[in-house]
């Protein structure tokens, strides 16, 4: 089954979707057969080789398959795990249902809270966008939505678990995330499929929206297999006084394209958008991030940090704007890409975009591979190179793994990296 | 030759540093370009066939290249509506005495002849599209320093010439690029011989002065081997109230452990359109220096470029852009490096005021195989009002190993605590700010001869009167 209108309307009659989201997948399908693939002539395409992939190959949908690779990390308040498209289990602590806390597939969630989910599901992150924010609106299958009742606050992290073993097809979880006002929590979605062994098309896509005065974290874990084709879009959507940290890790695919976006909305809104990536063997990673800061007094740090190794090719393009009205604002935005071959290549495009004075706004990007006076340091203490090596990447990744907004995720994250460290 | 008429300067000179000089001109071509006007042009100048053939080439290329997509918007540009080729006056002058008065009277605005006659060896002046003064001193002459207005270096060095000429931006670059080796008049050509230091500054100025008229002048500089040139460009224009286009091209050479550096001063009438193409390529151990001011136009769009193509070699661009009312500076820079162990910096300063919009556009690319290289960017931006704008578009990237590439920017208003600080000790909020730009360009005004940083620190003044409402 080959993405058409009628697979659309299979996915929506599957998981019982009410007609306002079934439209809703129609209209997106409308966009995709009615756009091109983005052509290489646009900016945010120029450096995008998506050579290789056909849509026309994908399956439309995956049924449940094979084994979790792994155990959910412990001490989490919920779980949500899916397998390939079909909608996820949940499990959540019964406080949590008690204070009013709504975790459950975004299928279920639109039958059952349209009111949370109607007017927020794609309105960040658009289907109009490009051909494949299309295919992934009208094909989205499973996901999420967590809802989080004004000032409720959650200790330990909520998280959700898709992975898919099969391949060949598109793997297309949401997540939406809405923060009442103070609501406090942190969440982590997880994208698995270590065992792909053909291509597939898969996303990680997110809305988050954050309440006045909540505070949000949000780490979003990419371990695809090496032959999937990654699409995603990460976006917050920030009220009075809110806070998101957002942390995007991310190490599998053999291509990935995610972009990562703050939309500052209200007065005192902050973002933290943190990024890790490691590429090696012939990866392409893109990254467009954007600090758009809509109102005045907002402020945002971004840092995107990552190393490259054999042939891999990475791309950071973000940009920091700051609207007419939007003055106290203050912006931050480094990318930091470490090379560690000599075949590998890093493009770094940090811009900004300033209309208005009374603001601050900074940035930097680097490339550069090991620093050959901290390597002769440590090789003058008797460390062999190898290991000094590795000590000076695990310290450039440091920095920014250590500002995980939860324990948890940042094990999980230490622990990825050690591997492919080696 | 044409005599000057009397001119009421205080009339005339309505604008704080605007000039207005009658139109008296030799030959007037017609608006738009066709073959016709482009064999015309060609004939007029008696060149030989070589140049005529690239001419019309490049002519059917520009028609095929579309106006770039990013940047300024170009699409009011109406190429039908301009005049691409004036000649000024019949006989080029050749000492200072023979050139025409009203020019004279436009250079004595700047307050330049003054420190030109003290200072600088020779003056090719631009005035309309063809260049009308050019005197050399003897000594560069000895030397064997060729420095004319390019129609003449076509002529007297043919050689030289059609072996460096459009090698460095082919017409098919882009569409500017095309339209001026179509259309070509004037700019400077430079050749310095082996090891020769020429150690003055070499200046021409430009100018546009017709209403609706196009400039396209051909800077062609050779630096052989050990050698150092430095060479000014400045220019002012007078206002005029259709928008008016200026699309030059500056091709520069740097042999191995030579030096060159370019200066300009760009301070066009606010209704131009400047849409330069600079580029140079540089040998091993060489190192070309761009300095690179703009004040003036409408709409900028410059980024001159090195291309590194051997070991040892090294870029530097310095770029300032002020951008007031209504304007958009587009600047920035290009560093190509083609060749292992060689370096770069960019450094950006830019002022928006009044609405204005400033823009640093750069691409610094490393191709497989340069390995060790290193360059670093840096960008820095004032913002002086909240009307104005500042944008920040950097392009990095690196394809080679032991490369280390920094980039760093930032954009801030006049700092609340320097201004307390200057109007505490009694001087006034116009002149703080005055002061305080004048500080933040600093870096680009040393590099300057201190005619030229006396001229811009005046210009950034008047530029400031009034900024504070």
């Amino acid at each position: 089954m080959a993405f058409t209108k009628e697979s659309v309307e299979e996915i929506a009659s599957l998981h019982g979707e009410p007609d306002w989201l079934r439209t809703r997948r129609r209209e997106a399908w409308e966009v995709y057969e009615r756009i091109g693939l983005p052509d290489r002539s646009e900016e945010e395409w120029r450096r995008v080789d998506f050579k290789g992939l056909d849509l026309e190959t994908f399956a439309a949908f995956e049924p449940a398959n094979g084994a979790a690779p792994g155990l959910p990390i412990e001490g989490a308040a919920g779980v949500l795990r899916q397998r390939g498209s079909q909608p996820g289990q949940v499990e959540l602590e019964e406080e949590l249902r008690r204070k009013g806390v709504i975790f459950m597939p975004l299928s279920q969630a639109a039958k059952e809270h349209p009111e949370l989910v109607r007017d927020r599901l794609f309105s960040e992150v658009k289907a109009d966008r490009d051909k494949f924010a299309a295919a992934h609106a009208a094909l989205f299958s499973g996901g999420t939505l967590l809802y989080v009742p004004d000032n409720v606050e959650i200790e330990r992290p909520i998280l959700g678990q898709y992975w898919s073993s099969g391949g060949g097809a598109a793997i297309l979880p949401h997540t939406l995330i809405v923060a009442g006002r103070n609501a406090r929590f942190n969440y982590l979605d997880e994208f698995l499929s270590p065992s792909l062994d053909e291509p597939a098309f898969t996303s990680g896509s997110a809305e988050i929206f954050v309440g006045e005065g909540a505070a949000v974290g949000y780490v979003s874990l990419q371990k695809w297999g090496r032959h999937a084709y990654q699409f995603a879009n990460q976006r917050a959507h920030i009220a009075k006084d809110g806070s998101a940290r957002i942390f995007n890790v991310t190490l599998g695919g053999r291509f990935a394209k995610v972009r990562c976006e703050a939309n500052l909305q209200g007065h005192g809104a902050s973002a933290e958008l943190k990024g890790v990536y490691f590429a090696s063997g012939d990866q392409f990673f893109d990254f467009h991030t954007l600090q758009d800061h809509q109102t005045g007094d907002t402020t945002s740090d971004l840092l995107f940090k990552g190393a490259l190794e054999d042939t891999a090719r990475v791309v950071y393009a973000g940009l920091i704007r700051i609207e007419k009205g939007a003055a106290h604002s203050d912006a931050y935005q480094a990318n930091r890409n470490l090379v560690l071959s000599d075949h590998a290549k890093a493009t770094s495009i940090p811009m900004l975009e300033i209309d208005n004075n009374d603001v601050r706004c900074t940035h930097g990007a680097t490339v550069g591979p090991v620093d050959p006076m901290s390597l002769w340091y440590l090789e003058s203490r008797g460390i062999p190179t190898a290991t000094a090596t590795r000590m000076i990447v695990q310290g450039f990744f440091g920095e920014v793994v250590d500002r995980i907004p939860f324990e948890q995720a940042r094990h999980l994250v230490e622990e990825e990296l050690e591997a492919r460290l080696g | 030759m044409a005599v000057a008429p009397k001119i009421n300067v205080g009339d005339d000179y309505k604008e704080k540093y605007g000039f207005f000089d009658p139109e008296k001109f030799v030959f007037k071509a017609k608006r738009g370009l066709t073959d016709e006007i482009i064999q015309e042009i060609s004939w007029m100048k008696g060149e030989p066939e070589w140049m005529t053939k690239l001419r019309l080439k490049s002519h059917a290329i520009f028609l095929k290249k579309k106006l770039p997509t990013w940047g300024a918007d170009l699409s009011v540009i109406d190429f039908d509506n301009i005049f691409y080729f004036l000649k000024s006056t019949e006989k080029q002058g050749t000492t200072w005495d023979e050139v025409p008065e009203d020019i004279k009277r436009t250079f004595d605005k700047l307050g330049i002849p003054e420190a030109e006659r003290k200072f600088l060896a020779g003056v090719s002046a631009q005035y309309e599209s063809e260049v009308v003064y050019h005197s050399l001193h003897q000594k560069l002459t000895d030397q064997g320093v060729v420095f004319t207005d390019t129609d003449t270096a076509l002529r007297e060095h043919p050689d030289l010439f059609k072996e460096y000429f459009g090698t460095i931006i082919p017409p098919a670059d882009n569409k500017f690029a095309a339209l001026n080796t179509a259309v070509w008049s004037g700019g400077s050509f430079i050749y310095v011989p082996k090891g020769v230091h020429v150690d003055i500054p070499l200046q021409a100025y430009f100018r546009i002065n017709a209403e609706n008229m196009g400039q396209f002048e051909r800077t062609l500089i050779i630096c052989d081997e050990g050698s150092f040139v430095h060479y000014i460009e400045g220019c002012t224009a007078p206002i005029y109230t259709t928008d008016s286009l200026h699309s030059a091209v500056v091709e520069i050479i740097v042999k191995r452990n030579a030096r060159c550096r370019y200066t300009t001063i760009q301070n066009w009438s606010t209704n131009v359109y400047n849409l330069v193409t600079k580029r140079a390529v540089v040998y091993a151990d060489a190192t070309m220096e761009w300095v690179d001011g703009n004040l003036g136009s409408q709409i900028t769009m410059k980024y001159p470029s090195v291309y590194l193509m051997e070991p040892g070699a090294k870029g530097d661009v310095l770029s300032v852009a002020f951008a007031g009312k209504g304007q958009h500076q587009d600047a920035g820079g290009k560093m190509i490096h083609v060749a292992p162990n060689t370096t770069s910096t960019i450094t950006s300063k830019s002022i928006s005021k009044g609405g204005g919009r400033t823009s640093y556009r750069g691409h610094v690319k490393v191709y497989p195989g340069a390995n060790h290289c290193k360059s670093f960017v840096k960008c820095d931006a004032l913002l002086l009002d909240d009307e104005s704008r500042s944008d920040t578009y950097p392009y990095n990237d690196v394809d080679a190993e032991n490369v280390t590439l920094g980039h760093e920017a930032t954009v801030s208003k006049v700092s609340d605590e320097q201004l307390f600080y200057l109007m505490s000790r009694g001087i006034t909020l116009n002149e703080a700010e005055t002061m305080i730009v004048n500080g933040f360009i600093e870096p680009f005004t040393k590099e300057l001869p201190l005619e030229y940083a006396v001229e811009l620190n005046r210009l950034i003044q008047l530029e400031m009167e009034g900024s504070v409402g």
